[in-house]
Order: C-alpha cells, then structure tokens, then sequence
C-alpha cells in the first residue's frame, strides 16, 4: 500500500491560515504514505499533472487530496488519478478550506487541524478497495407539473426534441397566472395572444399527453427512473365529450367564487374559467353546486346536449413511469389582508389588488376591459398604487422584492390612461426596479407620457372619507408628508409560493427555503438543477420571476432534461450497501426503512431467506446500514471500519 | 402636508404655461439630483434646483413662484449642461421667474432688481460686459460705497478686470436689439 497525499495552497486561501508545507511534511510520517507535497493550485492543469507525476514516480495506489469541498472538485481529482492508472475510488478528499482555513484565524490551530483531517484522510483511503460504477437504463419520458407558462415552454422544448412528456396540471386549464394577464411588459402586448397559441399547440402536440385537475400524490424512485402516482380529480364533466359551449355553465343556479378572475365579479359551480381555456372543458366544483350539497338539481345533467355531465364520476389514480421532472407550479400573490390592517385588511371595496386591477383590464374579463370601483361601479379618476404590499417588509415576515411590481406598475399606469385619459395615477415606491431589457423605458413612458406622479414613500394608512379613500404617505424627496383624495387604491401585492409547494417538495424529496420557493442546487452555477438528480426547477415557483425570466429558465430545465432522456442508460454510484449473507437474520428491518424499495428477500441453498440489495436501486442512504440489528450491512467507501478508524485519527 | 392630487390639479394650468414657454418637460425629471450638486448658487437659493424641479412636478408652482430659487438663479447654466435627461433646469427656473415678476407674484430683493438694471445698461452701452464700470456703478446706487473695495488691487493685477471699458463694433445693432427687447410683453 502506497499513500501519497497533496496538500493544496489554494493561493492563499489555504496557504494564509493553514501552513501546508508543514501539513505535508507531517503527512510523511503516516503510515502508508511515500509521498507528500505542498501544491499551490492543485486543480489547476499544473497542479493535476505533479499530481499524476507523482503518483508515476512513487508508484502510489491511493491519494489524499486535502483541498476544497469534495462538491467542488472531486470529479477534477478522480479524473486525474485515472490518468495516473488508479482506481477513482481510491482517492480521498480532505476539506482543509471550507471546514478549516476559512473559518479559522489561529495559524497554529489551523494547521493542527488540517493535519488531524489529513490522518483521518490517510486512515479512511487505507481502508478503501477498488469499486466500480453500474449501469441502469432511463425511462426515456419527462413529467411536468404545472402548467403556466413556464411549464408550457418546458413541455413544447422536450416534446419538440421528439420525446414523450406528460404535463400535470392542478386546475381545469392550463395557461397559470399568465392567462389572467391584459397586457405584458415590457413589450406591452396582449397577452392571450402570445399565450393561447401556445397552448393550443400543446393541446395537439403529438408527443404531449395532457392531464389537468390532477395533481402528483406521491414519487418513488430516482434520476433516470421515477415511480409517480398522478390523482385526476372528479369535475363530473366527460373531457371527451364536451364541447365547451357553456350552455351548463348559463343555466347553473349555484354561484360560486370566481378564482379566475380574482373574485372580480362571479362565477358558478359549473364552468369553464376563460373563453381560451385549454381545454375547452367544464369543470363542476362539488362544494358549491346544489346538486351535491342539498342532493336535488340536475340542472347542468339536463341542458348538456353532449351528454357530458356526469355526477357519478370518481378520481381516476395513475401510476407512470418517467427519466427526468420538471416542476413548474408558479406562484399566487401574498395573503396581505392580514398583514396589513392600516390598509383596511380586504374592508373597503375599492382597495384591490393588483391581479384584481390586471383583470378589470382585460377585454375578456369581467367588467369588459372597464375600470371601475368595485363599490358603486363608477369610473375612477384618480387611482394610488402601492408597491411593495408584502415585500421588502421584515415586519410581515416577507423580506425580499417582488420582482415584478415595479414594471407592472408602471404598464398599468400606461394602460390606465389609454382607458380613461381623463385619469392620473400615483405611485407610491420606494425604488423602481426596472433592470430587464427595454425596463426603463417602460417605467419612463408611465411617467412622461401617461401623467404618473411618483411619489417616494410607503404609504401609512388608508382610510374612508365619504365615498373616497384617503392615502396618507410620504414623499422623501419634497421631505413632505403627501395625502392623496383618490377613488381607487391597487396594492402590488408580493409574491407567495403555490399552494402546497412544501407538501409537493417534501414528496419529490427536494429543498424549499422558508418561503416554500423551491432551491435550486447552485444559484449562480446550476441555477435550474435541484439537490435531487434528474428534477429540474422553471419559473415562479423558485422565486419571484417574470414571464422572460420564466420562459428562459424552463428552456434551460427543458435543454437539462432532454441530455438526461437522451441517454440510454445512466453509470450509477458504487458506493451502495452491501449484506454479508453469512450473518443475515432475515429480519428485514432494512426493507423497511429502505426509501428507494432497494432490498429484496432471497432464499439460499441452505433454506434461509436474507436481504439482498438491488444495486440500481440503491442510492447509498445507508439507512440500512444503521437499522440492521445484527450490524452486517455495510456501505461501499464508508464501511464502519473506514468510519471508526476516522473517528480514532481525529481523537488521537 | 401636501394634498397631492389637489395641488396638482391646481398646478395644472401654471405647469403647462411654464412648460410651453421653457420647452421644457418638466415629468421627465427623474430626480437625480445632479443639477444641485454642480448648482454654483445654491446658498444664495431656498430650494437647490431638482428640489425646484420636484415642486413644480408635485403641482406646488405658487411656492415656485415665490421662491428665492427663482429670484436668485443667475443663469449659470451649469444644471442645464449637466443634466443627465438634457432637461434645461436653468430655463425653467428663469421661466417661473419671469412669470413671477410678469404677475407681480414676487418682486426681486430691491439689490437684485438694481444689478439686473445695471448689468443690462452695462452691456447695451459697451456691448460687453465692463466689470469694473458695472462694480463702480452698482457700488455708488446701492450705497455701499466700499463693497469689495479690498479685492480691487489684486483683480487688477491678475488682470481678471481691466479699467478701461471693451468695444465691439456696430454697437448701434447692438442697441435696437435692446430696444425691440423692451416692447416685448414683460420687459422692463
Ligand atoms: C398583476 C401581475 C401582473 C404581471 N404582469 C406581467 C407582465 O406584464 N410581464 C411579465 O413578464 N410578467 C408579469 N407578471 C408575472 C407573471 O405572472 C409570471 O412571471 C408568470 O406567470 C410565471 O409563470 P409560471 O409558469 O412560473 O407560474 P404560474 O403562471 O403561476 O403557473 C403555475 C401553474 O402551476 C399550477 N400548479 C401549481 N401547483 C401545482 C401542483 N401542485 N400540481 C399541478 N399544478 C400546479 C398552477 O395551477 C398554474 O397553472 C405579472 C404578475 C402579476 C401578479
Ligand atoms: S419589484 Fe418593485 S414593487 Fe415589487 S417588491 Fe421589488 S421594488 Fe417592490
Ligand atoms: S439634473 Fe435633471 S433629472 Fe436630475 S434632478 Fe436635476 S433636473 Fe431632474
């Protein structure tokens, strides 16, 4: 056995707290090791080729890097020691940066430490055998859940590659926030007309199934070979024979919120959310209709001329098979009510929110492209938006930007006066964010051509006086208190996760922060990745993002899972657990807590049944390992001997 | 407190007029503050010139009008040159005042109104400015006799003033041009 071990410089962020020649030249009295240098940068090109150089001239068969994170380099690492003719698995990282030079500043103790782990280092890769990676085919279709317009994007740019996708949708439509839309900045074009193109086109996508009112229940599995249970949601409406005419939806007597349209206006128990839904299809929602709350109507049953209604109509449950994921579940705005009482907390009519607003602008929306106050209907002439209603506040528990509100703002405005030229629109800001392409010539544009005053200051209270409401705010660069008579308030509400985004994360078994947005795995490097293999992230649901932002990102995820679909078989990590036969008690305690379904029973010749792990399941948990009660299962590069023996270098 | 959307419906018709003689729009100051940072008469003013700016867009053109910025303002220009929008602060400013003194609004501090006179006599006369005439003379009408009287030795030796007056041909063009200027609406 002949250990050499690199001890890197890395410049001088290990070098200024850890004195490296002195790590090596302890190193050199380990046992096992003939070799021992000082590098200044040893993933460098240089640096890999003393490596291997070394490695050559000492004739060694393993090698201690300690340097950075594994995570940053030791694929660099093990490539380079299969140049030098050994086996990557016999090469051992030592973190001597992240977890000692960075976060000492005592030389001395540093270095003592960085010595300690390079013996635990040393101790571990004696202990190491050869291994070798396995192969596991991959299921060659994506699964998409969500269907704004980043999902819509990820699933056309896979479909488009040639390969199968299925896209999961919780509402009866696809389209998301998107589809609520009038206009869209920075451009200021319709959005429907972007949009329903799309989702038209993915409607009859050939290698598209679409399944909407479903939601994913429950995942199994790992890249390349995901389990996932899809539940279809009764709507009572048969998908395949109805036409959409809405003849159900005219004739319903039950009345029900309208969530399209962001409680603008109402909606009824049976209906079809926008004239562009895709598909076309009613939806009956069972807690508002008559028919299953009081037992008697049959309203809708009877008037179908398609004969598409059906009560009777149970969940439907599918289990599929998929390579790669991409999770695209957006957004919804912030519940401020609760957070903001100075702002009347949802009590006065004409305080909306900005969606509410983007729905009064929309042609096809339920005022018919009129602004009015929701109160008594009447046209407003002045109208005060509030930027950052839940964002940028600590005290709500809402700490970062919206992303958006500024820009929207701004097109709102310009809107707002191409409705109604006799109006003017202020704005309270604190700073206007407009950094995207062609931004600020939007924000200008509010402010020079349709009137906007901008005032720079939160606003403290809103509260009624006869029929108008009264803003009282700030503006900081008169240094003035402003108060604002006005007719209608639209608050720029922040962003919120979707709903059950945590409950979805913790199924598909990757990180959310605390806002429930999920994490990508790197936020400048791997910024559509998460901490799970094979499942990639796209627009809003990872934070606040706009519509470019989002179409670009789920491109991004769509081009990720397409060079994973592609493959035909995926190299799997041989570090995975291992059953020594002989001492097997064939309890299966280990089938139980094995997350990936990894373990199988075996009878041998001698008439016992023991555990047997299935290599291309296993993902090296090493949960098994710990619940085995007569401790015979072991890791593949982490046996309890390697362990122990770390620990014992470390203590010595 | 400022009752913003009445203010600036009450400034409306005021902006417009100072807006359309300035040729300047005055909505597209984004509030930068560069115009008071570089303004070079800013102790002399009550609110340095993006402050100016900022009253007018906020409807406030009455506090404009009576400001002390619009009297004192001597046209440096230096805002004007410097503004990253290209608005013309300088002009603005001289507009509202204008407007000021047209209306009576607010009249110059009576030393003000006398250097603007001389200087005015001073260039029709010489065609260009005459420092040391223009100092003479506004010493002897204000009274103060012996303003600045210490700074003359040195002035002239650094040759910054010279005593006797400059002469530009065809100073008679020079003088129908002032007098057409005063038939002009508001001239004095
Ligand atoms: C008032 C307002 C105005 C805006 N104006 C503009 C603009 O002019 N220009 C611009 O670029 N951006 C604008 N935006 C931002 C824009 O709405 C977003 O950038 C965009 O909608 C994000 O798309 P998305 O697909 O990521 O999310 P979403 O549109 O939220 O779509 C997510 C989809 O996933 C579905 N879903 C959620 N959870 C699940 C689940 N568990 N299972 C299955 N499906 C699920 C949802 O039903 C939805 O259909 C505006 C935002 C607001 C609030
Ligand atoms: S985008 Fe604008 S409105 Fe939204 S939080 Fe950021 S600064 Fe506030
Ligand atoms: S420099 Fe121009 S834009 Fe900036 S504050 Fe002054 S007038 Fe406004």
């Amino acid at each position: 056995m002949r250990i050499g071990v690199f001890v890197c410089q890395c410049g001088t962020n290990i070098a200024a707290t850890v004195d490296t020649e002195a790590v090596a030249e302890a190193a050199m009295s380990m046992r096992d090791v003939y070799h021992a240098e000082s590098i200044q940068y040893s993933c460098s090109d240089p640096g890999q080729r003393q490596v291997i150089a070394a490695a050559h001239q000492h004739r060694l068969d393993r090698v201690v890097i300690a340097a950075c994170s594994p995570r940053m380099h030791e694929t660099t690492f093990q490539r380079a020691v299969i140049q030098a003719g050994i086996n990557p698995f016999m090469l051992e990282m030592v973190n001597i940066r992240e977890q000692c030079s960075w976060i000492h500043e005592d030389r001395e103790v540093a270095t003592t430490k960085a010595i300690d782990l390079v013996a635990a280092g040393v101790a571990r890769v004696r202990g190491q055998v050869p291994l070798k990676r396995g192969r596991v085919p991959v299921v060659g279709e994506a699964l998409v859940v969500g269907g704004g317009i980043a999902g819509i994007q990820a699933a056309l740019d896979i479909a488009d590659a040639g390969m199968p996708v299925t896209l999961v949708e919780r509402e009866p439509t696809i389209g998301g926030n998107m589809a609520r839309l009038d206009k869209t900045f920075p451009t200021l074009d319709c959005s429907s007309c972007i949009l329903t193109p799309r989702m038209v086109e993915l409607k009859h996508h050939e290698n598209i199934r679409l399944m909407v009112s479903s939601e994913v229940t429950a995942v199994r599995g790992y890249i390349g070979n995901f389990e996932v249970d899809i539940r279809k949601k009764a709507t009572c409406v048969d998908e395949e024979k109805c036409t959409g005419c809405r003849i159900c939806e005219e004739k319903c007597p039950s009345r029900a919120p309208d969530e399209f349209n962001a409680g603008v206006g109402e909606s009824k128990a049976i209906s079809i959310a926008f004239p562009q839904a895709v598909p076309l299809v009613a939806a009956l929602r069972k807690e508002h209709c008559r028919q299953f709350i009081k037992g008697k109507c049959g309203v809708c049953k009877k008037v179908c001329p398609a004969d598409a209604v059906d009560y009777e109509q149970e969940d439907e449950l599918h289990t599929e098979k998929f390579g790669a994921i991409i999770v695209a579940t957006g957004y919804r705005l912030f519940d401020w009510e609760g957070a903001y009482p100075d702002y009347g907390g949802g009590l006065y009519p004409d305080v909306i929110t900005s969606l509410q607003y983007e729905r009064m602008l929309s042609a096809s929306g339920p005022t018919g492209g009129h602004i009015v106050r929701p109160s008594d209907g009447r046209e407003p002439r002045d109208i005060v938006f509030l930027s950052c209603v839940g964002s940028r506040a600590e005290s709500v528990g809402r700490p970062f930007c919206c992303n958006v509100g500024c820009m929207y703002i701004a097109k709102q405005a310009i809107q707002t006066r191409e409705h109604l030229p006799d109006s003017r629109c202020y704005v309270f800001y604190m700073d206007v964010r407009a950094c995207g392409k062609g931004y600020e010539e939007v924000y200008r544009r509010a402010q020079v051509e349709a009137g906007a005053v901008y005032l720079r200051g939160r606003v403290g209270k809103i509260y009624p006086r006869g029929d108008k409401l009264v803003v009282m705010g700030t503006d900081t660069l008169i240094g003035d208190q402003v108060e604002i008579e006005t007719d209608l308030v639209v608050l720029a509400v922040g962003f919120a996760a979707a709903e059950g985004a945590g409950e979805l994360a913790r199924r598909l078994n990757i990180a959310y922060d605390g806002y429930q947005f999920f994490t990508e795995s790197h936020p400048k490097l791997r910024p559509v990745e998460t901490t799970t293999g094979g499942i990639f992230l796209a627009g809003a649901c990872q934070g606040p993002k706009d519509i470019p932002a989002s179409v670009a990102q789920a491109s991004a995820a769509a081009a990720k899972a397409i060079r994973l679909l592609s493959r035909e078989d995926l190299e799997t990590s041989p570090m995975v657990a291992e059953v020594n036969h002989m001492r097997c008690i064939g309890c299966f305690k280990c089938a139980e807590v094995c997350p990936y379904n990894a373990i199988e029973k075996q009878k041998l010749h001698d008439g016992r049944t023991v555990a047997v792990i299935i290599e291309s399941l296993c993902q090296g948990c090493g949960l098994c390992n710990v619940a085995c009660p007569p401790q015979v299962i072991s890791l593949r590069g982490y046996t309890d001997n390697q362990l122990i023996s770390e620990v014992v270098e470390v203590l010595r | 407190m400022i009752e913003a959307a009445k203010t600036i419906r009450a400034g409306e018709e005021m902006l417009a007029e100072i807006e359309r003689r300035s040729g300047q729009d005055v909505s597209s100051c984004y509030q930068c503050g560069t115009c008071s940072s570089t303004c070079t008469a800013t102790l002399a003013f009550d609110y340095p010139p993006h402050l100016f700016m900022r009253l007018l867009q906020l409807g406030l053109v009455e506090r404009a009008l009576a400001s002390r910025t619009a009297q004192m303002c001597y046209d440096c220009m230096t805002c004007s040159s410097r503004c990253p929008v290209g608005i013309d602060v300088a002009d603005v400013i001289e507009t509202t005042k204008n407007i000021a003194d047209e209306s009576g609004r607010s009249r110059p501090p009576k030393e003000v109104a006398l250097f603007r006179r001389l200087f005015l006599r001073n260039v029709c006369r010489h065609g260009r400015l005459h420092e040391a005439g223009l100092l003479a003379w506004y010493n002897i009408k204000s009274g103060q006799f012996f303003n600045d009287l210490s700074l003359v030795p040195l002035v002239l030796r650094k040759k910054k003033v010279h005593l006797v007056p400059p002469r530009i041909r065809q100073r008679r063009e020079l003088r129908r041009i002032f007098r057409q200027a005063k038939t002009k609406p508001g001239a004095k």
